[in-house]
């Protein structure tokens, strides 16, 4: 079990290294130099880019200014998705640090939700946990927190306090031991090679006859493509975290243990790179 | 959970991890950092610099331009002096106010500290104080326990100690009661003897004055004396001085006819005494009455029946008053009867066998009975309970007493003397044959005794030798209980024989004076010569009674 603390740890602190440039044709009254920063996987953009902004705005003229927002390689980055869950789905595979390119203007309403304050972020945080919890334990978990409790989880991530947040987490991780596990794994399948934003379906931890489901049991299901059969070489890469779990990891660890502070299993398919 | 294959997978996910970690975030996290402050030392030259710029070269050097930038520049730095200085008040007002904070905290809890401090200092004398109490209470207490224990232990000894001298002092009651009563008896014991001794001298006296009266009457007996024919049954007669009873009055004459034969009772006749007023007499029988007769003018006639008792009647006595009569019976009682209106006074019950002889002893209030249960007893009639209960060792037939004795005939042909006082054997005399009747001569001096060897023995009670024997032929001694008398002189002896016959010896003689053999058809069971010596009544086991007499 300090295996499964250690994992926790480092799903938490897992950092990337990014290169937040301004856009060229933004006008600017002097040189903007980039600014690199550190993002945490697990957060969200505009929970962390403060000082990214207030880098710019010493740029920036101030009436030029509206909704800051970020886009890599000409696709904008949605901000409600984790940043590691972007970095995975775009990035992965090219050279470190992740280059942003900073927008202040022409905010693309089509494509992009808008965050205005913290409270956006925190609002779309736990509508996340209350439906992660509505799959896992019918949220008889999440409505026995109080409101305090609520809190507790969205300050533990605003302010990186792994502890604060997982005094919390840990109830959201428990289940009833006549149960085996949750009712339904809370996970979503991201693909960058079609149009449905995610897969998210409802999928037991473990077969009625007591099989614990794996992952490869879930992209059989989900994604049958993803599996390579033997003799074919392997087309696609599984990430979760960043990583490729075995595809015999059970699923109900996963959950407990891979998930975001959102409580999803956020998982990324991608075509293995040619090169 | 199957850890071994978990442990592949766990182990491939920490080390994909690790690896991520280290390609993405360590090996740009120095560099990043490095960078960030890198940029804010030149912002902060930048500034600075400019400031510096602005500061240098006053005047007219100025362009608008760089007075216009400088004027922001030392805007932008005023704005932020201001903006820190007010931070700083903030903060410096903010760690006032804590530290009043704390001041007041402490000030509280000084202040509490010294309400407990007062407290406990107002409770600890208190409790104090009241610990002292109790603890001088508990002493007094254990002093006042231990003084009553040691009262209490005093008083047990005491109590012990006298418990001790009571017992004592009994024990000393007891022995001298016991050492009283012996001293007691010794006393009686040699006051009895006394007396014995005083009777015997008596005695001595008494018959050296007989003998000395014997020598002289034989003396004068030498010189030839007129006798006078009007009294032929009188002559020699052996009364000595000591009677008081006037003998004028006894004329005693051998009887001769029967003069009334008359059936006296349904059964056997067992018993006849003539009552000392020689007018009455009673008879006794198996029919459980005791009859009344009066002899007028040569008749007997019934007077009245005494009833009462519950078996056959064996003796009959009066009291030498005549007013009462005593019956012994074969239901183990005597009985005592007030002549005069025939009424049962007492029942002396207590044999344990029949009573066959009962009799007043000589001063009318005690009884003497003796029964076939081998014992005599001695009755007191005033608390009419047995004072003296005698062993005899035989069954006794009949009983005859003296002033001083009690003498018992018995189946054992023994007569038994008592000593009335002593409770204890005088004398015993051995017959030849069972002892059936025993009587007094009047003057007290001769016994009669008859027994089952068909003798009649006349003892002198003084030299207790047998003085004269008297048999017939046809006489037989018929029952255990046939009865013998003397006449009231003493110079005849009248018996009833099996035959029917009643036989009379003269004394002097010894010989046999008359038989009287007419009348009874049965054996005869007792005779009574009557004390004026007319009469002679005798009855028999067929229930009939004769009265004789010479008219």
């Amino acid at each position: 079990m300090a295996d499964d603390k250690d994992v926790l740890r480092d799903v938490w602190f897992g950092r990337i290294p990014t290169c937040f440039a301004l856009y060229q044709d933004e006008v600017t009254e002097k040189e903007a130099e980039p600014f690199y920063l550190l993002l945490p996987r697990v957060s969200y953009l505009t929970l962390v880019t403060d000082k990214v902004k207030k880098h710019f705005l010493k740029a920036v003229k101030p009436e030029d200014v509206e909704e800051m927002w970020f886009e890599y390689e000409g696709t904008p980055l949605k901000w409600h998705y984790p940043i590691g869950v972007l970095f995975d789905l775009h990035a992965l595979n090219t050279a470190l640090p992740w280059s942003i390119t900073v927008h202040f203007k022409n905010f693309p309403e089509r494509d992009l939700l808008h965050c205005l304050s913290n409270s956006v972020i925190e609002a779309h945080f736990m509508s996340c946990i209350k439906e992660a919890d509505a799959l896992k334990h019918k949220s008889q978990v999440i409505n026995d927190m109080q409101k305090k409790d609520h809190k507790q989880l969205w300050m533990g991530l605003q302010n990186d306090k792994f502890d604060q947040f997982w005094a919390m987490n840990r109830k959201l991780m428990e289940y009833p031991t006549e149960e085996g596990g949750f009712r339904y794994i809370p996970f979503r399948i991201y693909q960058t090679m079609s149009d449905r934003p995610f897969i998210q379906k409802l999928f037991r931890p473990a077969s009625p006859e007591g099989h614990t489901h794996t992952l490869g049991d879930l992209l059989k299901e989900m994604y049958p493509a993803a599996i390579a059969h033997d003799g074919d070489a392997k087309k696609y890469q599984v990430l979760i975290q960043g990583i490729e779990p075995l595809l015999e990891t059970p699923l109900q660890w996963l959950s407990e243990h891979l998930s975001h502070p959102d409580n999803f299993l956020h998982v990324c398919i991608l075509p293995v790179p040619t090169d | 959970m199957a850890d071994r294959r978990g442990d592949t997978w766990k182990r491939h996910i920490s080390e994909q991890l690790r690896m991520r970690d280290r390609v993405q975030r360590q090996a740009f996290e120095e560099i990043i950092s490095q960078y960030n402050r890198l940029l804010e030392k030149s912002d902060m030259q930048a500034v600075l610099s400019e400031r510096y710029q602005s500061d240098g070269p006053r005047g007219s050097q100025l362009s608008a331009a760089d007075g216009g930038m400088r004027g922001d520049i030392q805007q932008e730095m005023s704005q932020m002096r201001i903006k820190h200085q007010e931070e700083l008040t903030e903060l410096h007002k903010k760690r006032g106010e804590l530290a009043q904070n704390v001041i007041e905290l402490n000030n509280q809890i000084q202040l509490k500290d010294k309400e407990i401090q007062r407290n406990e200092a107002k409770l600890v004398p208190c409790l104090s104080t009241q610990i002292a109490t109790l603890e001088g209470d508990c002493r007094k207490l254990n002093t006042f326990l231990q003084d009553l224990e040691r009262a209490n232990q005093m008083l047990k000894d005491e109590y012990d100690a006298l418990q001790i001298t009571f017992s004592a002092l009994e024990e000393k009651l007891r022995r001298t009661t016991e050492d009283n009563q012996e001293l007691v008896s010794r006393w009686m014991a040699e006051k009895a003897q006394e007396a014995n001794r005083l009777n015997a001298e008596n005695e001595k006296d008494c018959r050296r004055r007989q003998a000395k009266l014997q020598k002289e009457l034989a003396d004068a007996a030498k010189e030839p004396l007129p006798l006078d024919p009007r009294r032929p049954g009188n002559s020699l007669s052996t009364s000595p001085e000591n009677t008081e009873a006037p003998m004028g009055g006894v004329e005693v004459r051998v009887p001769s006819t029967a003069l009334h034969v008359f059936e006296a009772h349904d059964g056997e006749v067992n018993a006849v005494r003539f009552s000392p007023g020689s007018r009455l007499l009673a008879t006794g029988g198996m029919d459980r009455r005791v009859k009344l007769w009066e002899v007028v003018s040569g008749h007997c006639e019934p007077k009245g029946a005494l009833t009462g008792s519950n078996a056959g009647i064996t003796s009959i006595e009066f009291d030498s008053a005549g007013s009462y009569l005593l019956a012994a019976s074969n239901d183990f009682a005597s009985r005592i009867w007030t002549v005069d209106d025939f009424r049962l006074r007492h029942t002396l019950t207590g044999h344990s066998g029949k009573v066959l002889a009962a009799r007043f002893l000589l001063d009318n209030t005690r009884i003497v009975s003796g029964s076939y249960d081998r014992t005599l007893k001695l009755w007191d009639l005033r608390s009419k309970v047995c004072m003296k209960t005698v062993f005899a060792g035989s069954s006794c037939n009949d009983i005859v007493c003296t002033e001083q004795c009690v003498m018992s005939g018995h189946f054992d042909k023994k007569v038994r003397f008592w000593d009335i006082r002593a409770e204890s054997i005088v004398r015993e005399l051995e017959l030849q044959g069972r002892v059936t009747s025993l009587d007094l001569s009047q003057e007290r001096t001769e016994l009669l005794t008859c027994s089952r060897d068909d003798l009649l023995k006349i003892i002198d009670l003084r030299t207790n030798t047998v003085r004269h024997t008297f048999s017939a032929p046809g006489f037989k001694c018929g029952a255990d209980w046939t009865r013998v008398c003397f006449s009231p002189d003493s110079n005849y002896v009248v018996g009833g024989s099996a035959d029917g016959g009643v036989y009379v010896w003269n004394v002097l003689t010894g010989k046999l004076e008359r038989l009287l053999d007419k009348h009874h058809s049965s054996a005869i069971n007792a005779v009574s010569w009557s004390p004026s010596g007319a009469f002679v009544l005798s009855v028999e086991k067929g229930s009939k009674a004769v009265l004789w007499s010479d008219l």
